[in-house]
């Protein structure tokens, strides 16, 4: 008999056991019946795995399964070199790549005490505030289409494209971009990108005004959404979520504000803060969080200074290109700095930067050399998951959809 | 203890956390410094070497309480493995990092574990450490006692071995054999059931040894 064969057998026996059991699957009113939400369903944004135990329509009970993209990237880390690793920090939240590329520089410039120049400070802001529009664009779209309303995805994919295009101007790449450098970046803007900008932050706008028009008041939008999948203040501090789920409950907390990094304390900005914590504050707040970041990208564009882009550090700077086909130092230099790697000192360092989903940590022990001894990578999607876990139950499974759009899971850094 | 005077890093030199930061520095040092190392990182930060797994709860818990450094959110829960014995004796460090919502600074509070202790869970205090700590687990095989629900949360159910630990190769392969003991509601087949005597064994899948 083949394994085949035998497990067939097998679980005809079982159904033979069942024949007895009264809450049987077949049964219509079994108030215990299991159902498996993914992991491979289109609705759940990555292969996530939700089992809920339901009654009729409402969830009772909820368990959820993660690690179907775990690749290791933390076991990578301490294998690659640092310069190595920066390509696996698109693949967190693929979403927003070019913030988290700009988390893991900083995290190794602390470690290694640089502060990078004024003009690298603002392309990065600038940068940061693009992806955190890209990845707000993501999820309020997909939470729309999930729940109905394509509209909404078809008018705000377009200045997702816009903005990807202004993100390939300027590294090359537009998914995974690997733009950040330690030290520096790896290109300076290009020549026209000011007035590019401007037009983004001048169009932009009008599609957010437009969305809001269509779903603010709309009856379905706020039957959808309206007490759904809430996560009240106290949960959210003791399941530690970050981000705009924390945001919507109602606590006023943001590092851009709170810990202020690179440009954020000399920018004019808002902190959007909710009161219900439930999908249509988050999805209030993400709206109004690309407005305010709009409203940073205009300052930046004003404000950014001309000036060296690369601090001024032998142990990290990557030489010219002309200089290393002429110059022999030059080219051993920029050779080791590749092969080698640079060297990290001794030390350890926890950075957190404020992500569109929340707070992106990393936590690189450092033993000295070119390789990291730890690469911890404190993911906002992994708590923010768990908490889901907690607040599904008791909702319907359409609001499960609708809830788990809003959190905005990124597998890619749910699982690492 | 020693303190890091130069922090050229990504802050603005003068936000304003910085100066509750040293303030709470010195509240540390005054108070929780005695017995245990504390010292700073390189972003300044205080780091606070707990002298063992349950002093850490303790520390904590005592840090959630005292007014002046009001420690209310875990930020991260790890660990690393010291297999060098660079920061002591015992095989690995177990990391936590605190946050303080009102103060908003960061304290990591930090303990030497033996290969086989087990630390107390601080899922009582934080529900979020559940999956910290089964990360941990599944990561370092560092098992934390009275934990709830202690089991892989990334790794397979049917894998062996802890990834992360510096023993661990990072190109080893392991195979699973096909034979999953599937299981229907509260009642779940015993292995044996699954397992037909008289199938041969490649049609299960590659064995461990790679046959």
């Amino acid at each position: 008999m083949s394994a085949a064969q035998a497990r067939r057998a097998n679980s005809m026996d079982f159904n033979a056991l069942d024949e007895k059991d009264e809450h049987r699957l077949s049964d219509f009113y079994n108030p215990n019946i299991l159902i498996n939400l993914g992991p491979h369903h289109p609705a759940m944004h990555g292969t996530l795995r939700v089992m809920c135990r339901i009654n009729g329509e409402t969830i009772e009970d909820a368990t959820c399964e993660i690690g179907y993209l775990h690749r290791g990237i933390e076991k990578l880390g301490e294998d690659k070199t640092y310069y190595q690793w920066m390509v696996y920090t698109d693949r967190l939240n693929y979403c927003s790549a070019l913030n988290n590329n700009i988390a893991y520089a900083m995290a190794v410039e602390n470690i290694m005490n640089i502060s990078p120049t004024e003009r690298c400070q603002y392309i990065r802001v600038i940068c940061m505030e693009l992806s955190r529009i890209i990845d707000h664009i993501v999820c309020v779209a997909a939470n729309a289409l999930d729940i109905g309303a394509m509209t909404v995805f078809f008018l705000l994919v377009h200045w997702r494209e816009q903005a990807y295009t202004m993100i390939e101007s300027m590294c090359g790449m537009r998914l995974t971009t690997t733009y950040a450098r330690i030290g520096g970046m790896s290109y300076d803007l290009p020549d026209n990108f000011t007035e590019r900008l401007w037009k983004f932050c001048e169009e932009m706008p009008a599609a957010i005004d437009e969305v809001e028009q269509l779903l603010n008041s709309n009856r379905i939008w706020i039957d959808r959404t309206k007490n759904v999948g809430v996560i009240d203040k106290e949960l959210a501090l003791k399941y530690a979520v970050t981000g705009v789920c924390l945001r919507a409950a109602g606590i006023d907390h943001d590092l851009r504000r709170d810990r202020p990094y690179y440009m954020y304390p000399e920018l004019d900005f808002d902190v959007v803060v909710g009161e219900n914590g439930d999908v249509y504050d988050r999805y209030l707040i993400r709206m109004e969080e690309m407005r305010q970041s709009i409203k940073i990208l205009k300052q930046c564009n004003k404000k950014i200074p001309n000036g060296p882009l690369w601090v001024s550090d032998k142990r990290v700077q990557i030489p010219e290109k002309m200089e290393v086909y002429t110059k022999m130092e030059v080219l051993i230099h920029h050779f080791k700095i590749f092969m080698e790697g640079i060297n990290v000192p001794k030390g350890e360092a926890f950075t957190c930067v404020e992500g569109p989903n929340g707070e992106v940590g990393f936590y690189i022990v450092s033993r000295g050399g070119p390789k990291a001894w730890r690469m911890r990578v404190k993911s906002p999607s992994f708590m923010n998951f768990q908490a889901f876990e907690k607040t599904v139950v008791g909702g319907k499974i359409p609001d499960a959809i609708a809830h788990l759009g809003s959190i905005n899971i990124i597998a890619g850094e749910l699982d690492r | 203890m020693k303190v890091n005077p130069v922090a050229s890093n990504c802050f603005a030199s003068n936000a304003k956390f910085l100066v509750t930061q040293e303030q709470v520095f010195a509240r540390l040092t005054e108070k929780y410094s005695k017995e245990r190392v504390l010292e700073t990182d390189k972003n300044t930060e205080p780091v606070l070497w707990a002298k063992n797994p349950d002093d850490a709860k303790m520390l904590v818990k005592m840090l959630m309480l005292d007014e002046s450094t009001r420690i209310d959110f875990l930020s991260d829960l790890t660990a690393y493995d010291n297999q060098d014995g660079e920061d002591g004796e015992g095989r690995f460090v177990l990391v936590y990092q605190l946050y303080s919502m009102t103060l908003h600074i960061r304290i990591r509070v930090k303990c030497l574990l033996g290969e086989h202790q087990q630390p107390p869970t601080i899922t009582d205090i934080w529900p979020a450490a559940n999956w910290l700590e089964r990360e941990v687990y599944d990561m370092y095989g560092i098992t934390f006692a009275n934990h709830p629900n202690l089991r892989r949360i990334m790794m397979d159910e049917r894998f062996s071995g802890f990834p992360l630990r510096k023993e661990y190769p990072i190109k080893q392969r392991e195979p699973f054999v096909d034979n999953i003991d599937f299981h229907l509601g509260a009642n779940p087949l015993s292995v044996e059931n699954t397992i037909i005597e008289g199938t041969p064994e490649d049609e299960r899948g590659a064995s461990p040894e790679g046959k």
